[in-house]
């Protein structure tokens, strides 16, 4: 997910690659047919090389034509995932977990890394209103739509209506939720500066926090409306204050540790962001912590309470780009192509509303908070995306509640899928014509819109 | 005792191992062969203090395979250069045939105490025999670098070990990747053994061009990890799938990269300072795997494959005194300077006992571990010894030469070799 900055990359350079790819996948190809029947920890290892390369390949060529990398890393995944050539199968998608937890991790520490406190205050009126205005204008807009397709639905269409208001609420806080990874992604790639880059950033990661509040929330509402048992109980709030309070003191913690560590010592980060990644992120679970929010308190506190955020940051931009490429392509890999064939008239329906009162809302909150130009025509562009954290909550929901679970987990995988799809594209576009991407691509084109230099006398 | 805490152990070995790597103060600590992260597994394994039980090591194995192929590759990028320069082709012939020699005498005198002990028969016989050949033929190079670095010994003999050491890794690699094209259960069933051994091969190369072409054009740091990881997980992964040597295949790939790529010099000191860091754990989970009880009568395996080799070594030695008239003062026991036996062939007997569980794999393994114990007792002591009759070492402080990994190459054109970092190397110090 590096920025693959440097010098243009000639139609030479294309066609070798091109070359590499289908050389990859025929590779392969040919060894899971040769051995069909192994799936076995080896495969695996295999996996994550095809994926690595191949998702490295497919982004530079769909640079060409003004894809973002995450595109390729996914489209790298979906082809040579378990539904289109079965390069990587189901089981192997599911032991590379551990990279997932990996990327996540680093991805919440860069992206409280990212978040100054001087860069938030610049933004601090647009975040105000957008947060208002995007979490309940959307989230009623969209519970009202899966209402209205909700004979279609189904596992909704004979619940009765209290039931299914208790699940519109659901789908609604569902639908609030963006993909920091997504917006890492793309930036990272991008390397884009100014307010749309700015606002896009704090205001997912905060949406984060607003989210896992709202959801808890909402469950408690929608528990006894759609179960027909029990009642309001503060003790969901109060295990919600606990891990809040728990995630951002471990966080600070983690934070101050670790900015001692990088000015103290600062050797051997990679293996210092491993031991974080895979050994604290199983740990803060164990002890009810939520592992996103606490890497990002500690990425905020590195970043603006000690001096060493930029070796934080860079550290992570070096290391963290191959991990996230594997990242990306297994979720492509684990994108559910026949739910998605089954499911795409509702899902499709939904999406598209989803983005439309999105931009509404943007819109108006843009204009209550009077907004610079830029942001008012682009803010809405990055919180199109949505990818593991969505796909989390709707676990969630599944398992808190068993009867419309199954159901509801589908269309989220189905609606997701989409969004994932779409949501980079659309945030690529933004920051290309809000002026703010400084990847290779922009810079050809800004060369090419150049004026000439002067002749030579 | 947990995955996760097994794992973050793992880390802190390696991260020891990065330091190590890192420092100018290298000559000072560790032993040539990694000796002692060896006795730390045994200690740590079932065998003593059962910290690190074989079943969790067992879920790790797919990890610790690449590892060991992708100390391969380092081996393979690194090949034709020692230190600041190339590895004459002799002398590397040379090399390669004595420890062929030594390779041969102990799967000879294993393969007949096998039968003299009937204890196996059929394809595990051959794999035990051959097995332990080929991990106990290797000379290390780290034990030469060593005695250079640590008694300062310069001379037409060092540089004739050392560029014999370095081409000696070649047996014991391929010869893994034969033994894995003859085993019984291959996946490959359609595939004759040359067919087999061709896949090996043709594997590496492959993926070698295509790392060769990917980074041919120009030479991106960012991008070069992920192309160069990207084709060595990839060729590790499917060799290992289809049950032949990941080993052998990226030790070509790597061989491929430093012949074709006009970046090899890059390319190799980006990815040699991940050696320690990948070697000290995979030598930790290798000693833990280390199986006492492997089969019966394993001390006399021992003792055969042990004796067979320094008879062996001795020979070398005399061939050497032959062929070298520098190695005349030093006498047949330099060839016991070069029993030194490295981590490397202890990866490769992993691999093996990983690829191969049963009897003969777990004797492999044991065989490697005593004989990197032996290795390390009278190796760098002969080898200075010897190098001493030669009149080749000198006061290492009147000296002071630089630690040869850390030393630029002098056939190095390229000015910003400094900058380029692996991921265990530092980030530019903030403003």
């Amino acid at each position: 997910m590096s920025g693959h900055g440097g010098a243009p990359k000639g139609i030479g350079t294309r066609l070798v690659q091109a070359i590499a790819l289908v050389v990859t996948f025929a590779t392969l190809y040919a060894a899971t047919r040769l051995t069909p029947e192994i799936e076995n920890e080896l495969g695996t290892v295999a996996a994550i090389g095809f994926l690595l390369l191949a998702g490295t390949l497919m982004s530079e060529l769909l640079e060409t034509i003004g894809l973002p990398h995450l595109s390729g890393y996914l489209l790298a995944g979906i082809v040579g995932g378990p539904h289109l050539l079965h390069l990587v199968d189901h089981h192997t998608v599911d032991r590379l977990t551990p990279v997932n937890t990996l990327a996540l991790s680093l991805i919440a520490l860069g992206g409280g890394a990212e978040l100054r406190v001087d860069t938030l205050r610049q933004v601090a009126k647009s975040l105000r209103y957008a947060t208002i205005v995007q979490s309940s204008f959307v989230m009623v807009v969209m519970a009202g739509v899966f209402i209205a397709v909700s004979p279609y639905l189904p596992f909704v269409a004979n619940i009765g209506v209290v039931p299914l208001v208790g699940t519109a609420l659901l789908w609604g806080v569902l639908s609030i939720s963006r993909s920091p990874s997504a917006c890492m992604g793309i930036l990272a790639q991008t390397r884009a500066k100014g307010p749309v880059a700015t606002f896009s950033l704090a205001f997912i990661m905060l949406s984060d926090v607003v989210v896992v509040l709202l959801l808890a929330v909402a469950m408690m509402i929608a528990r006894p409306m759609i179960t027909g048992v029990g009642g309001f109980s503060m003790r969901d709030v109060e295990a919600l204050g606990h891990e809040l309070v728990g995630s951002i003191a471990f966080g600070t913690t983690l934070g101050l540790v670790l900015a001692a560590y990088l000015r103290l010592v600062g050797k051997q980060l990679l293996l210092v962001l491993l031991a974080i990644g895979f050994g604290l992120s199983d740990f803060l679970r164990y002890v009810h912590v939520d592992p996103t929010l606490a890497f990002l308190t500690a990425g905020f506190v590195v970043q603006n309470l000690t001096a060493q955020g930029p070796k934080l940051v860079h550290a992570i931009e070096q290391r963290g780009g191959m991990v996230f490429v594997v990242f990306f392509a297994t979720a492509g890999a684990h994108l559910n192509l026949p739910l998605l064939k089954q499911l795409w008239p509702f899902a499709l329906t939904l999406c598209g509303m989803r983005a439309f009162s999105t931009w509404i809302a943007a819109r108006m909150a843009s204009r209550w908070a009077d907004d610079v130009p830029m942001l008012k025509r682009w803010s809405w562009s990055s919180l199109v995306s949505q990818a593991g954290f969505a796909l989390g909550l709707s676990q969630v929901i599944a398992r808190a509640f068993p009867t419309i679970g199954d159901g509801f987990r589908d269309l989220a995988i189905a609606a997701v899928a989409i969004n994932e799809m779409i949501g980079p594209i659309l945030f690529k576009l933004a920051l290309d014509r809000a002026g703010e991407a400084h990847d290779e691509a922009t810079q050809v084109q800004r060369t090419s819109l150049a004026p000439p230099p002067p002749a030579e006398v | 005792m947990s995955g996760v805490a097994v794992l973050l152990g793992l880390l802190i070995v390696a991260y020891v191992g990065s330091m190590l790597v890192g420092g100018r103060t290298i000559r000072g600590f560790g032993l040539p062969s990694g000796a002692e992260y060896l006795v730390l597994g045994v200690v740590v394994g079932p065998n003593v203090l059962g910290i690190l039980p074989r079943s969790m090591v067992r879920s790790f194995e797919p990890i610790f395979v690449c590892a060991a192929a992708w100390l391969a590759l380092i081996v393979g990028l690194s090949y034709f250069v020692v230190g600041h320069r190339r590895v004459k082709l002799g002398r590397a012939l040379v090399g390669i045939l004595l420890a062929a020699l030594v390779g041969a005498a102990v799967a000879a005198a294993l393969w007949f105490a096998l039968g003299k002990l009937n204890l196996l028969a059929g394809y595990p016989r051959l794999e035990l025999a051959l097995g332990a050949g080929f991990v106990g033929c290797e000379t290390t190079r780290h034990t030469v670098r060593w005695v250079v670095e640590r008694h300062g010994a310069s001379g037409p003999l060092s540089d004739w070990l050392a560029d014999m050491a370095r081409s000696s890794a070649l047996v014991p690699v391929l010869g893994l990747g034969v033994l894995f094209a003859l085993a019984p259960d291959s996946p490959l069933t359609a595939f004759t053994i040359q067919a087999r051994l061709g896949t090996t091969a043709g594997l590496g190369v492959l993926m070698g061009l295509v790392a060769v072409v990917l980074l041919g054009r120009e030479f991106r740091r960012d991008e070069s990890w992920g192309i160069l990881l990207g084709t060595s997980v990839l060729a590790a992964g499917i060799a290992a799938r289809v049950g032949l040597a990941a080993v052998a295949t990226l030790f070509v790939m790597g061989l491929t990269i430093a012949v074709v790529s006009p970046h090899r010099l890059d390319i190799k000191m980006m990815v040699q300072p991940t050696e320690k860091p990948v070697l000290l754990p995979v030598v930790l989970v290798a000693g833990a795997c280390v199986d006492f009880t492997a089969m019966p009568k394993i001390w006399l395996l021992v003792a055969v494959a042990l004796g067979a080799r320094l008879l062996a070594e001795l020979v070398r030695g005399v061939f050497l005194i032959a062929l070298l008239p520098a190695a005349r003062p030093a006498g047949p026991s330099i060839g016991i300077g070069m029993a030194s036996t490295g981590a490397i062939s202890l990866a490769l007997a992993f691999t093996l006992h990983v690829r191969l569980p049963g009897p003969a794999g777990n004797a492999v393994l044991v065989l490697a571990a005593a004989g990197i114990l032996l290795g390390e007792l009278i190796g760098p002591a002969m080898l200075r010894r010897s190098l001493e009759r030669a009149g080749e070492t000198h006061a290492v402080d009147a000296i002071e030469p630089a630690p040869l990994s850390l030393a630029r190459p002098a056939f190095s054109h390229h000015a910003g070799d400094d900058e380029h970092q692996s991921p265990f190397s530092e980030p530019p110090r903030s403003s």
